[in-house]
């Protein structure tokens, strides 16, 4: 078992070394790029990015990290624009976004694919296929959350559409939210789980998926291809 | 009437003097040389891994490989130092003993914050992360949380403290995870 701390910065994405062996990781890949352990990689662990919310109301017994009394004042709720406004050191000029367009970056069977997240978040839920696989990109009933899911319902591919009045509203958190897919005509939540018809019970696999800066994607990822609707 | 002054010690003095003044020049090149890669050992790497600042492959390998170095390098080349500045300190010229503290000061510098690590004064890690239930919690529902599921384990990072910390080690579910930001 390894413990990682915060070991430095490469071109805006951090480095960090564990305390066992002082080999060096980058934090985007878990690879291990220098030490001891070199060419090693962690695993990815499956990971959301919500609300809190949303994700206290598909959560009820989950626990929150608390703050640290001593650095609340380092804390910032208005990290996203601020974030935004830092200096870039790398940037793609030529490529059809800009270095801190938000994107939505999926990697299957080695190909990667990156979404624009003002497109995403117009278009929510984009159906899409990487390498043959058929994808379901959706934004959260919030406006803000987003998952991506595995567009197969028993072996066979599936589309979805959102209900009726499901539109998502970042003022207030929409209930009622709910996704139907063609094939089954039934009931899917934003977990990726049918509540209604034929298809009850059932939940959609996870593609792992990072919300990330463009130039950020792209310099790891330079064979990336960009979604356009 | 003077006596002239024997000869023999007058022929060895400047053959001492040739010979010392050759052995004091290695020892300040040792000296020079030890006290550079001292500073080479932190200051290199420091210089190539500051933030806003762009990092080519080759320059990045070279920062990882010094700084993985740094702590051993740098005390040995330190106690170098300090056993020639010894050796040295008799003979030297007040402006050479000035130099040569000056010196020893920049090299024990670079031996100790190798040791240190500065990121971590920047971005403080979570030392024992406490966790509130979800109910406790005073987040702000708009907020944005990272979160996972292990074992039945749920938990919620806030991006607002992970943006700060950057890194936490946790064990959820059974499974030991680093969670980033």
């Amino acid at each position: 078992m390894l413990h990682f701390y915060l070991a430095g910065i490469n071109n805006q994405n951090f480095l960090m070394r564990d305390r066992e062996t002082g080999t060096w990781w980058q934090q985007i890949t878990g690879k291990a790029i220098y030490g001891p352990l070199q060419g090693a990689a962690l695993d990815l662990v499956l990971s959301d990015e919500l609300t809190f919310g949303q994700w206290r109301t598909e959560s009820p017994s989950g626990q929150v990290l608390a703050p640290v009394a001593k650095y609340t004042k380092e804390y910032d709720s208005n990290w996203e624009p601020d974030v935004a406004k830092l200096p870039v050191v790398i940037s793609f000029p030529g490529t059809e976004l800009k270095s801190r367009d938000v994107v939505i970056g999926l990697t299957i069977d080695g190909a990667a694919r990156s979404y624009p997240w003002e497109t995403f978040a117009k278009q929510s839920p984009v159906l899409d296929r990487v390498n043959g696989t058929p994808l379901l990109l959706v934004l959260g009933p919030d406006g803000k959350s987003f998952r991506v899911f595995l567009a197969r319902i028993d072996g066979h591919d599936a589309e979805f559409f959102l209900q009726a009045n499901s539109s998502a509203d970042p003022a207030a958190h929409n209930k009622d939210w709910t996704m139907l897919d063609t094939t089954t005509a039934s009931q899917w939540n934003f977990q990726g789980c049918a509540t209604s018809g034929p298809a009850q019970g059932k939940c959609l696999a996870r593609i792992p998926a990072l919300k990330d800066y463009w130039f950020d994607w792209r310099n790891y990822h330079p064979d990336t291809t960009v979604y356009k609707r | 009437m003077s006596v002239p002054a024997p000869s023999t010690p007058q022929l060895q003095t400047p053959q001492t003097d040739r010979q010392g003044r050759r052995i004091s020049f290695c020892l300040w090149t040792i000296f020079s040389l030890c006290a550079l890669s001292a500073i080479a050992f932190f200051f290199i790497p420091t210089f190539i891994i500051r933030p806003f600042r762009y990092q080519a492959p080759r320059a990045l390998f070279l920062a990882m490989s010094l700084r993985q170095r740094a702590p051993l390098g740098t005390l040995i080349a330190a106690l170098t130092c300090f056993v020639l500045a010894f050796a040295l300190w008799r003979t030297a010229s007040r402006w050479r003993k000035a130099l040569l503290t000056l010196t020893l000061l920049v090299v024990t510098f670079s031996a100790v914050v190798a040791r240190l690590n500065y990121f971590e004064w920047m971005f403080h890690p979570i030392a024992g992360p406490q966790f509130l239930a979800q109910a406790d919690s005073k987040l702000d529902p708009k907020e944005m949380i990272m979160s996972v599921r292990l074992g039945g384990d749920a938990r919620a990072y806030p991006i607002s403290q992970m943006a700060y910390h950057h890194i936490l080690n946790d064990v959820v579910g059974g499974v030991p995870i680093t969670v980033t930001y």
